[in-house]
């Protein structure tokens, strides 16, 4: 296996793995912020702030491996 | 004429706006692919000469009633428009050997704009002529991804759409101006994106008035909205930093924003301008917290702020801990503005790649799924992502200078006793 079929397979997989990593924590954030929401209504912008700024930090680290994709991406065959 | 008559201004109208719309098709066209462009100006010729024949003939009928009606000039009208039309579009198609598709567009374009004019003729304008405008700025850019498709999948999986300054480079050869605009792309639409961020806000902001007209209260609900998300976390420093943080707000959604238009590019999906911007949170982030903390507070703040034996004797691990915690935020702040806007180019780069290919493959039908309804739900995404992620730098702009301001002891001690 060389050098390129190897990252040509990992890419793509180490995406993927992010992506169900950041998709389970959006998940557990995304049912907090509702359920806070359904109990506090009132304090609705709060909550909505603190859960999209979470969401750009979990987000992230989907987009670090996209990034990382793309620098790599170059060095395929 | 004695009466007006009803319809004549609508048709001579529509006429003259379609005139422009060809004429400046055939101009964008006529250097890349003439045969097209003088196609489509044969077809609209032709089209609009048998409108102009059938409203001379309209009006010998309905006019000269009184007189009677002059059989012979109706019949040589009728005659001339036999000939010239149908004969000349089938000289122009079967002898000249006329491309059919352009020629049809040609033919389409007085009656799509008479239809557009008299249909949403005064509720949707504007509506009508940004669409026109886009499906004009449109074309140009799908012909030359046309082009550009098949040479950019062959070298490394088609990377971005060409937009105008490539175009603009492509027409005009050995402009020092133009090359260097070609050069630094991103320096030239970070630009537009300023100065029309600039404009817009001085035509929305120009005679304020206390009760705001459409725009004036759009632009202040999203500024008031902007201030209440970063007033509850910054407090009394609000005044200080808000202006900062509101341009950076609304200078990242400009560039973003721009990025939908056609043949227009997001600068952001480029990490240069937005490792530029993270650089400049980050020294200013820096300095404020120089600024407020003083230097000693300020070291101190970098060293977690130890109290007692366990923080002194913590000091090695906390100060390194700290200081990478610090210089990873530009890294990350730069990375996800960039990740994301390029990430949803890229998407529709993909699909209008394969209309382009379609297109190229002259399969206009299967080109047209992915290339409206696909590309345009991705458009819509874009928009979201586009406000989303400026939203968040500046979100976190605001986090990153709250967590450098002394905090109010007073409001910790009741958060302790609370506990």
């Amino acid at each position: 296996m060389n050098f390129s079929a190897t990252l040509g397979l990992a890419l793509p997989i180490g995406i993927g793995l992010a992506a169900i990593g950041s998709g389970i924590g959006l998940g557990f954030m995304g049912r907090g912020a509702m359920e806070a929401m359904g109990r506090q209504p009132e304090a609705l912008p709060k909550i909505q702030v603190a859960m999209i700024i979470g969401f750009g930090f979990i987000e992230a680290l989907t987009i670090y491996a996209f990034v990382t994709m793309f620098f790599l991406q170059g060095k395929i065959q | 004429m004695d009466r007006p008559f009803l319809g004549k201004d609508l048709l001579s109208r529509s006429l003259r706006i379609s005139w422009v719309l060809a004429l400046a098709l055939t101009a964008l066209l006529l250097p890349s692919r003439p045969s097209v462009a003088l196609a489509i100006a044969a077809g609209q010729l032709i089209a609009s000469s048998n409108f102009v024949f059938l409203r001379t003939l309209v009006k010998l009928f309905t006019e000269k009633r009184s007189a009677g009606v002059p059989q012979g000039r109706i019949l040589f009208i009728v005659f001339a428009k036999f000939l010239f039309v149908y004969g000349g579009a089938f000289a122009l198609i079967r002898v000249a050997g006329v491309a059919f598709a352009p020629f049809s567009i040609g033919l389409g374009l007085p009656l799509l704009t008479l239809f557009l004019k008299s249909t949403i003729a005064n509720v949707a304008k504007p509506a009508a002529f940004i669409l026109l405008t886009l499906v004009a700025l449109t074309a140009p850019t799908l012909c030359l991804a046309a082009e550009h498709a098949a040479a950019a999948h062959a070298e490394e999986g088609g990377s971005e759409l060409p937009n105008w300054l490539v175009i603009l480079h492509d027409w005009v050869h050995g402009n020092p101006v133009v090359d260097w605009l070609n050069a630094n792309q991103i320096l030239a639409f970070a630009w537009i994106g300023g100065l029309a961020f600039l404009a817009f806000s001085w035509f929305a902001m120009r005679k304020p008035k206390m009760v705001p007209g459409q725009l004036q209260n759009g632009l202040e609900w999203i500024i008031e909205s902007m201030e209440d998300i970063c007033g509850g976390m910054l407090g009394k420093h609000l005044d200080r930093y808000f202006p900062f943080i509101g341009a950076v707000f609304f200078y990242i959604l400009t560039i973003n924003l721009i990025g939908i238009f056609p043949g227009m590019k997001s600068s952001t999906s480029s990490l240069d301008l937005t490792l530029a911007l993270a650089l400049i949170v980050f020294l200013y982030v820096q300095f404020s917290g120089i600024k407020n903390l003083g230097l000693l507070g300020y070291l101190d703040h970098l060293a977690g702020s130890p109290r007692d034996a366990i923080g002194f004797a913590m000091l090695p691990v906390m100060i390194p801990v700290h200081v990478l915690g610090e210089l990873v935020k530009p890294v990350s702040l730069s990375c996800r503005l960039f990740g994301n806007i390029f990430g949803e180019d890229t998407l529709i780069v993909v699909f209008v790649g394969v209309a382009a290919m379609c297109l190229k493959a002259s399969l206009t039908l299967l080109a047209v799924p992915p290339l409206m309804g696909i590309t345009a739900l991705f458009m819509l995404l874009q928009t979201l992502t586009s406000i989303v992620q400026a939203l968040i730098f500046s979100l976190l702009t605001t986090v990153y200078l709250y967590m450098m301001l002394p905090h109010e002891e007073h409001a910790h001690g009741e958060t302790e006793h609370a506990h």
